[in-house]
């Protein structure tokens, strides 16, 4: 079962995501802020992270540059309210991008996406 | 003694002098002005006087010195007279010329009073006129206007012409400005051509004249060895004057006068009035061909303004909208996430809600409203983010290729078939890539919108004139006017094509950026969306 953290300032946008999400098969942590996300990934291993930008006084895309710098077979894929950030090079550096929205169906096809994409870089670097 | 003359006589009668014309006749009572102004020159009086000196009185002797005297000196006393008149009215003539060229500040007006001047006969009488200036670089001095008749016919014509209506000058000089100044500037046109001198060259009879300041009067010039015959040939004739022009030591022009149609012999006369004339039109020419310059600064230093003030306004234009996107922007993402929450639970509720569940189709409304908002508010987003364009030089061709791949797998399913028609050798565009993209995709998603299954959308590229053309042509519903004009306002709603920003938002979106967006019913049925690129742009 892969592992996620969800990482995403506002509670109840959490309480959806860990629904849908584990109703998706994936077993999901969250965190509210970069700080409690940096805690949580020192202590766990995870197999993907869904990251919001715009955080409280924080911004998402510096936890973004910590976890490729960090952690580079990480994959991160942000989810915002702004669509405008995909056009914005820091953003690049994530696995994919997906606008937020009330029907989840883009971003789990984006997480599939990414993990299978994952998956096979990694059977490749173990033949 | 019986006298032939009457000069004895105190009072005669008109019979008696054959010489006292008509409006004289005060002169047959008064005897001394009748001796003084007829009978000193009366051949009658000679006749007498012979016969005085045959009687042997001793004054017949000296009266006939005095006569000689006399009348030698009424002759110089009548010519004397005669120069002060015509000074007198040259006088006159440039007092009333001076006023005008003091005064004016238009080209045309003093270019017209000092033409008539030199060639009427009113003013100095020459037949023709040309005036040279020097440009505005000061290298070369070129041929400007020339004024009189080119032949004989035309001469007499004119001068027929102004007998007839009796005009003061200044009257002609009006005249010529207003019905012959236009004309006379291309008449002489193959000669002024010909007149082109550079300044520096120093030989030329122009500059002489101008370095001497001082007219030179060229007389029997085909003739003459020592003379550059080459300008005598093109104007023509073999005598000429050149006037320099000089005001406050600038060389301002010259003026070549001749006589070509008369061959009246230029005087020193001629050549002096003209000199003292030469200087106010130096002057006012000057001034006037300053004041037109000035003009052209003034207007040119209005339109600057004028640009500038527009510039300001487009900045505050600009300013106002960055902000309302700014605020459109904020509020949009504020309502965002709650949209998410309500719609991502309804959801989640919906899917474990059994469908006998007589409220699954509340759940079904709050999930369906839910979409809708959120769709209207990515418009929204897009509309404010399309307030601050990246611009840069693209292909269009690659760009609607690209376009229109994106929504193939929308175009197969609806059994749209599409025809790509794009102009080879196409130049860049000056635009912001992704919101063109935008209504590109826009248009065709709105042009499928109108077509049933299986319609044919067309998209073609061409050069047009100073910018490009990209037409995107369905075979769907012919739209209405109303239609085509509420598809370009922002949350209009048609009952043809429900309510949104999309085409609003490419109008928008194209117009910011100097293009155009248009849309037209064809005829046969469908509808072309045609959007106007150019391909250079002003900072906007």
């Amino acid at each position: 079962m892969a592992k996620l953290l969800v990482v995403d300032d506002e509670p109840n946008i959490r309480l959806l995501y860990a629904q849908e999400l584990s109703d998706e098969g994936y077993e999901v942590v969250t965190a509210a802020s970069p700080h409690e996300a940096v805690q949580r990934l020192e202590a766990d291993r995870f197999d993907l992270v869904v990251l919001d930008i715009k955080l409280k006084n924080e911004s998402g895309i510096e936890l973004l540059q910590r976890i490729v710098k960090e952690r580079h077979t990480l994959p991160v894929i942000l989810c915002s309210a702004f669509s405008c950030y995909k056009d914005d090079f820091s953003a690049w550096l994530a696995d994919g991008y997906v606008v937020k929205s009330s029907d989840m169906q883009e971003l789990k096809d984006e997480i599939r996406r990414v993990l299978a994409k994952k998956q096979k870089a990694a059977a490749a670097g173990t033949a | 003694m019986d006298w032939e003359c009457c000069w004895s006589k105190e009072e005669i009668a008109p019979e008696e002098c054959p010489y006292i014309g008509e409006g004289e006749e005060d002169l047959y009572g008064s005897h001394r002005r009748r001796v003084v102004e007829k009978c000193v020159e009366c051949p009658r009086f000679k006749n007498d006087l012979a016969r005085l000196k045959g009687s042997g009185h001793p004054l017949s002797e000296v009266i006939p010195y005095i006569l000689t005297e006399f009348q030698e000196q009424k002759a110089q006393m009548g010519a004397m007279l005669s120069f002060l008149n015509s000074k007198t009215r040259e006088i006159k003539f440039l007092r009333e010329v001076g006023l005008v060229l003091q005064t004016s500040m238009d080209l045309d007006e003093v270019l017209s009073l000092a033409m008539t001047a030199i060639t009427a006969g009113k003013g100095f009488g020459m037949n023709r006129a040309f005036l040279l200036m020097t440009d505005k670089e000061r290298r070369n001095i070129r041929g400007y206007l020339g004024v009189g008749p080119r032949d004989y016919e035309e001469a007499w014509r004119t001068w027929e012409d102004i007998g007839r209506n009796n005009f003061s000058l200044k009257e002609l000089a009006k005249n010529f400005q207003k019905t012959k100044l236009n004309s006379e500037k291309v008449k002489f046109h193959d000669i002024l051509n010909q007149l082109t001198v550079p300044l520096s060259d120093q030989g030329h009879i122009f500059n002489r004249a101008l370095l001497s300041k001082k007219p030179i009067l060229v007389e029997n010039a085909l003739n003459n060895p020592d003379l550059d015959r080459g300008l005598a040939r093109i104007l023509g004739v073999d005598c000429f004057l050149v006037m320099p022009l000089i005001s406050r030591s600038r060389r301002i022009g010259v003026i070549i006068a001749d006589n070509c149609i008369t061959h009246k012999p230029i005087t020193l006369q001629d050549m002096q009035s003209l000199e003292t004339f030469a200087f106010p039109v130096a002057f006012a020419l000057e001034r006037a061909s300053l004041y037109e310059r000035l003009q052209e600064e003034v207007d040119k230093q209005k339109l600057a303004n004028l640009k500038m003030r527009e510039q300001q306004e487009l900045i505050v234009k600009m300013e106002k909208m960055a902000l309302v996107g700014k605020i459109t922007s904020s509020i949009a993402h504020s309502i965002r996430n709650p949209l998410m929450v309500i719609g991502g639970f309804a959801r989640t509720l919906l899917k474990s809600t059994p469908v006998s569940d007589d409220k699954r189709s509340y759940l079904e409304s709050i999930v369906r409203e839910t979409r809708q908002l959120e769709d209207v508010l990515s418009e929204v987003l897009d509309y404010s983010e399309s307030l601050f364009p990246v611009m840069d030089l693209w292909d269009l061709n690659e760009l609607v290729a690209t376009a229109l791949a994106d929504l193939a797998g929308t175009l197969e399913q609806a059994g749209i078939v599409w025809h790509l028609e794009l102009a080879p050798e196409l130049p860049m565009v000056q635009i912001d890539y992704k919101q063109i993209s935008y209504c590109v995709k826009t248009i065709v998603s709105t042009g499928l919108s109108t077509m049933s299954k299986g319609g044919e959308l067309r998209l073609e590229t061409l050069v047009d004139g100073d910018g490009v053309l990209l037409r995107i042509s369905d075979s769907g519903k012919l739209l209405s006017k109303k239609a085509q004009e509420a598809l370009t306002a922002p949350f209009y709603q048609t009952q043809e094509m429900g309510a949104g920003v999309g085409l609003s938002l490419c109008k928008t979106i194209l117009e910011r950026q100097g293009n155009t967006l248009s849309i037209t019913g064809r005829p046969g049925g469908g509808n072309t969306y045609s959007i106007r690129l150019l391909t250079r742009k002003e900072n906007i």
